[in-house]
């Protein structure tokens, strides 16, 4: 090659074919702006909205909740495998052919039926590839079934999720309390934006206080979706975190013993520690199944739980407030002792009634009692005993004492919902009701009718602060939580107030009490072998009954008496403290002992007196009163 | 001649400054891509940083090479090209399917991007030799077309259709900057015109699928129709302003394959929206007129040959990628120079321009200083 022809002035040939092609290139350019223009500027809505639908979808894992274990780390509330019914609009070919194929399989409600038909209609058109939950919880059976007629049924499907479940069922509903799905005024309070539609979260009971500590963290499985919407793959998965756990001081044998001494009575049986306030079983019934709840509640269901006049919605030992009865008196004898307005040594008279200018206030035994000192009013529950003494009182101190023991105030236990019953005095009278006191209701007072209603709680709360000789423990459910990220918060028992009685006082209401069970008193169906049990019966009317009273039992239901039947166990050291209370029960002595006694029983079975309490931090023992004194 | 200060003083300085700018863009455009995969060692945008790095390296390299070391070795280095195509056949046929690239030492070294470039070099100096004054006729013009049969055939077998097109466009830019005469191209432009159905018929099914999936994505929105649908999506939301740096939806969200290799520019234009495109679209307008205006300002054959093919090569690079993100085009594994991510494109870029530089300084000489320079011997 030589260079002269190599080497040249500019070639104009050359020149201008390279010019050819930047004038190409040009051209090139101008229509990628143009396309480029064309799908960011003119066509943006349609690009935008793709590509808004276009996300990655999650689907959500449900995190298991956390553990709820009895005081001896047995769990009485737990996760199972479930397995759901989902649809996907999308994949729904023949909806009426499918869902009568699934209707012979699981039996739909009829008026659901339309229900879920509509929905999955409407989805098809909105959000066809969103899965919608069609029924909860099918037995092994249904799904095998719908298994085997996958081919039939293609827009339908098993989802497994975790289910909250109660292996105790009713036993323990209205503590546990249930979970279900959040709802939107849920999701609307929920400030720090955690919850999501179709979470599961605690409605009532425990579930619903420690909530926080329960519930775990959703997973989620990220799935890509294309620009048809179809799952392409699955992007990663996070796997969900298990709520955390809740140790009670709930005791599975001790729950289940009330449980079935109140049987289907309407009514409420809680235990509890005078020492620690912690509470063994809480029992109110009737109750529900809280898995029905956890697997999704229907409509007939919950209108069946609703309208149900014994209102098994309702945790009758902490919402529930009923006239007290007898079961005030010890307080009434207290509130004369410690005011000294009354010694135990003074008798009155009773001859079956008691006159209040032209009222006559009968006594339960209409022939009297006779000359009868305060052990004894006591023992043998003598109204007319207490109508005097009420009288002499007054409102005022017995208030004092009936409050400071926890009587009409908030126990402040760890469950939700608590209400609060009435111990009235005159100051309450006259704000509430802009009237004086009268006499007559300061006689009512001493035997716990009028206007004075208290809750189970209430009533146990009284007992065990008589029991532990004026030192009013708080009631305690929660023991400990330890949170998903290992955080352990302890709730160590908590004394609320020392009401500084006397001990001879107390001494002499727990020897009285002893006196109810064992020295020929009212509740001597509580006595038991080798355990000094003390309490005392209540029966509270419902309506005031002219004249003569009727027999309980020829009442109709809704007018009878309430039966209470609170206890201490044993007498010169409390451990326990029980309550039973029937609504229309009749006697507390023949109805509600024996639920009283059934639980001590199985306290006394797990812990006979001598052994070491096993409560799970012993507050400081009150001082132990002599053995009850033989008269 | 002439020492390195000397000859960086002689650099063209806006062609090698756009790339840069287009290497940084790419580098954030990359760490936006790729910042949601959890790749082992280090991440892939450091390792562009790292392909920039050498690429830069490469570009002095061979635009400080002496005068005339370009030529010399153009038909060596295309040689050795094909050999190394070869053996990527071999090797991949005993690895069942496309093999694309042989592995030095964890470098994937892909010999197809480079065979490009020694296309242009080898045309240059087959055209630079039979240039004629009436340009070139079609019999002298024959033997270039086996010259690009070679590597065509091996780039094809592996199969690698989009590359291999890359080589037959080059060859017919070659072919009008070095003068072949009018009545050639217009008849060569005929026959290809009639060989495109004929093309059909060696085409393997994927291939068609991707050419018919071009012309109606919606046929298979799920296969091949995917990443145009994806790729348009992502530019079109993107909208005039984009959706800002790293808040892109469509690449964060794994919609977009080869997000940041091939589709790359889907991912900017959906963050920097239409403004930002224009920018993109800019730079790469100036890189290949400033190529072309270094081709005819060379006043040595071989020189304007070189620059001219190289900015075909660019200019083919851009408007396919360009092109074929915002589906214009079928689906092909071109990438954009200096944008997308990856090594061999990178260095091939790099080597390109270095070229560029290399003889629009050596074969420029400066109006006005008349005399001419030759080789020094």
């Amino acid at each position: 090659m030589s260079e002269s022809i190599r080497k040249r002035e500019h070639d104009p040939l050359i020149v201008g074919r390279i010019r050819f092609l930047a004038w190409f290139s040009l051209a090139v350019f101008v229509l990628l702006v143009g396309r480029v223009y064309w799908l960011q500027v003119a066509q943006y809505d349609k690009y935008q909205t793709l590509s808004e639908n276009n996300r990655l979808r999650i689907r959500t894992i449900r995190a298991p909740r956390g553990l709820i274990l009895d005081r001896k780390g047995r769990p009485i509330a737990e996760t199972q495998a479930s397995f759901d019914l989902i649809c996907s609009p999308v994949d729904v070919n023949d909806l009426a052919g499918e869902l009568r194929l699934l209707d012979e399989i699981v039996s739909f409600d009829p008026e659901e039926l339309d229900v879920i038909a509509e929905k999955i209609r409407a989805a098809k058109k909105s959000s066809p590839f969103s899965s919608i939950n069609v029924m909860r919880d099918l037995t092994y059976e249904q799904v095998s079934v719908v298994e085997y007629n996958r081919e039939a049924l293609p827009g339908f499907s098993i989802l497994i999720e975790a289910k909250r479940s109660y292996p105790y069922g009713e036993a323990f509903a209205h503590v546990l309390g249930y979970v279900g799905e959040v709802s939107d005024t849920d999701l609307e309070k929920s400030a720090d934006g955690s919850l999501e539609l179709g979470d599961i979260i605690g409605k009532y009971g425990l579930e619903q206080l420690a909530d926080n500590v329960l519930r775990g963290v959703n997973g989620g499985r990220r799935v890509e979706v294309d620009a048809a919407g179809r799952d392409r793959r699955l992007v990663d998965e996070v796997p969900p975190q298990t709520g955390g756990t809740l140790y009670t001081t709930l005791d599975i044998d001790i729950q289940k013993a009330a449980f079935e001494a109140i049987g289907d009575r309407a009514g409420a049986v809680i235990a509890m520690s005078p020492k620690t306030g912690d509470v063994y079983a809480f029992v109110s019934a009737p109750g529900f199944d809280p898995n029905v709840f956890s697997r999704g509640i229907r409509k007939a269901e919950w209108q069946a739980l609703a309208t149900d006049t014994r209102n098994p919605m309702q945790n009758k030992g902490l919402q529930g407030t009923y006239a007290p009865g007898s079961t005030v008196k010890p307080f009434i004898a207290m509130a004369a002792l410690e005011s000294g307005i009354q010694g135990p040594k003074e008798s009155a008279v009773c001859n079956g009634s008691y006159r209040l200018g032209n009222r006559t206030f009968r006594c339960w035994k209409p022939k009297g009692h006779g000359s009868i000192d305060m052990y004894r009013a006591i023992t043998q529950s003598c109204d007319v005993y207490f109508y005097q003494l009420g009288r002499k009182l007054g409102p005022g101190p017995v208030a004092k004492v009936e409050r400071g023991a926890g009587l009409g105030t908030i126990t402040g236990i760890d469950l939700p919902r608590e209400k609060k019953g009435l111990v009235p005095d005159e100051e309450w009278k006259m704000t509430a009701r802009k009237e004086k006191w009268f006499d007559y209701e300061s006689v009512l007072l001493g035997i716990g009718q009028g206007l004075i209603h208290v809750t189970p709680l209430e009533m146990l709360e009284g007992y065990a602060t008589l029991g532990s000789g004026g030192r009013v423990m708080r009631p305690r459910v929660v023991t400990k939580t330890v949170r998903m990220d290992g955080g352990v918060s302890e709730h160590r028992p908590e004394k609320l107030r020392d009401l500084g009685w006397k001990a001879e006082n107390a001494e002499f209401i727990r020897h009285a009490l002893w006196g109810v069970v064992n020295d020929f008193g009212t509740a001597g169906i509580a006595k038991m072998p080798d355990i000094a049990v003390g309490g005392k019966t209540g029966t509270a009317q419902v309506v005031q009954m002219k004249g003569e009273r009727v027999k309980t039992d020829d009442l109709p239901y809704n007018l009878r008496d309430h039966a209470w039947f609170v206890a201490i166990a044993p007498v010169d050291d409390p451990q326990i403290a029980v309550v039973a209370m029937l609504e229309h029960g009749g006697h507390g002595g023949s109805a509600a002992a024996p639920i009283v006694k059934a639980v001590l029983q199985e306290f006394f079975r797990q812990s006979p007196p001598g052994a070491p309490d096993n409560a799970a931090a012993a507050g400081k023992t009150a001082p132990s009163g002599k053995p009850p004194v033989k008269r | 001649m002439h020492g390195t200060r000397g000859k960086m003083s002689r650099l063209d300085w806006p062609l090698f400054l756009i790339a840069l700018l287009l290497c940084g863009i790419g580098l954030i455009n990359v760490y936006s891509g790729t910042r949601i995969y959890n790749t082992p060692g280090l991440p892939l945008f450091a390792r562009q940083l790292v392909w920039i790095g050498m690429g830069i390296f490469v570009f002095f390299l061979f635009y400080l090479s002496g005068d005339g070391f370009v030529e010399q070795i153009a038909n060596l280095f295309f040689y050795f090209i094909l050999a190394c195509l070869a053996l990527v056949l071999l090797a991949g046929s005993a690895r069942m399917g496309a093999q694309r690239w042989i592995a030095i030492g964890g470098f994937n070294f892909q010999p197809s991007e480079f065979a490009k470039i020694a296309l242009v070099l080898v045309f240059s100096r087959f055209f630079a030799d039979r240039y004629g004054y009436a340009g070139i006729g079609f019999v002298e013009m024959l033997p270039a077309v086996g010259i690009a049969l070679v590597p065509f055939a091996l780039v094809a077998l592996q199969p690698d259709l989009g590359t291999a097109g890359i080589f037959l466009i080059i060859l017919a830019g070659m072919m009008v900057v070095a003068g072949v005469r009018l009545r050639v191209l217009l008849s060569l432009t005929a026959l290809a015109a009639l060989a495109v159905p004929a093309l059909w018929f060696v085409m393997k099914d994927y291939q068609k699928q991707r050419v018919l999936t071009f012309l109606d994505p919606e046929r298979d929105p799920l296969g091949a129709g995917y990443h145009v649908i994806q790729s348009q999506i992502a530019v079109g939301s993107g909208g005039f302003l984009g959706k800002g740096y790293l808040h892109g939806t469509q690449g964060s969200l794994r919609f977009l394959p080869e997000q940041h290799t091939d589709f790359a520019f889907a991912v900017f234009a959906e963050e920097w929206g239409f403004l930002g495109a224009i920018v993109l679209l800019a730079l790469f307008g100036l890189l290949v007129y400033r190529g072309f205006h270094l081709a005819a300002r060379s006043q040595d054959r071989f020189a304007s040959f070189v620059c001219g093919g190289m900015t075909v090569y660019f200019l083919a690079h851009i408007a396919i990628n360009l092109a074929m993100v915002c589906g214009l085009f079928p689906v092909v594994g071109i990438p954009l120079p200096f944008v997308s991510y990856g090594g061999s494109s990178m260095m091939t870029n790099m080597m390109a321009l270095g070229i560029i530089a290399n003889v629009a300084r050596t074969r420029y000489t400066f109006q006005g200083q008349g005399g001419s320079e030759t080789v020094g011997g």
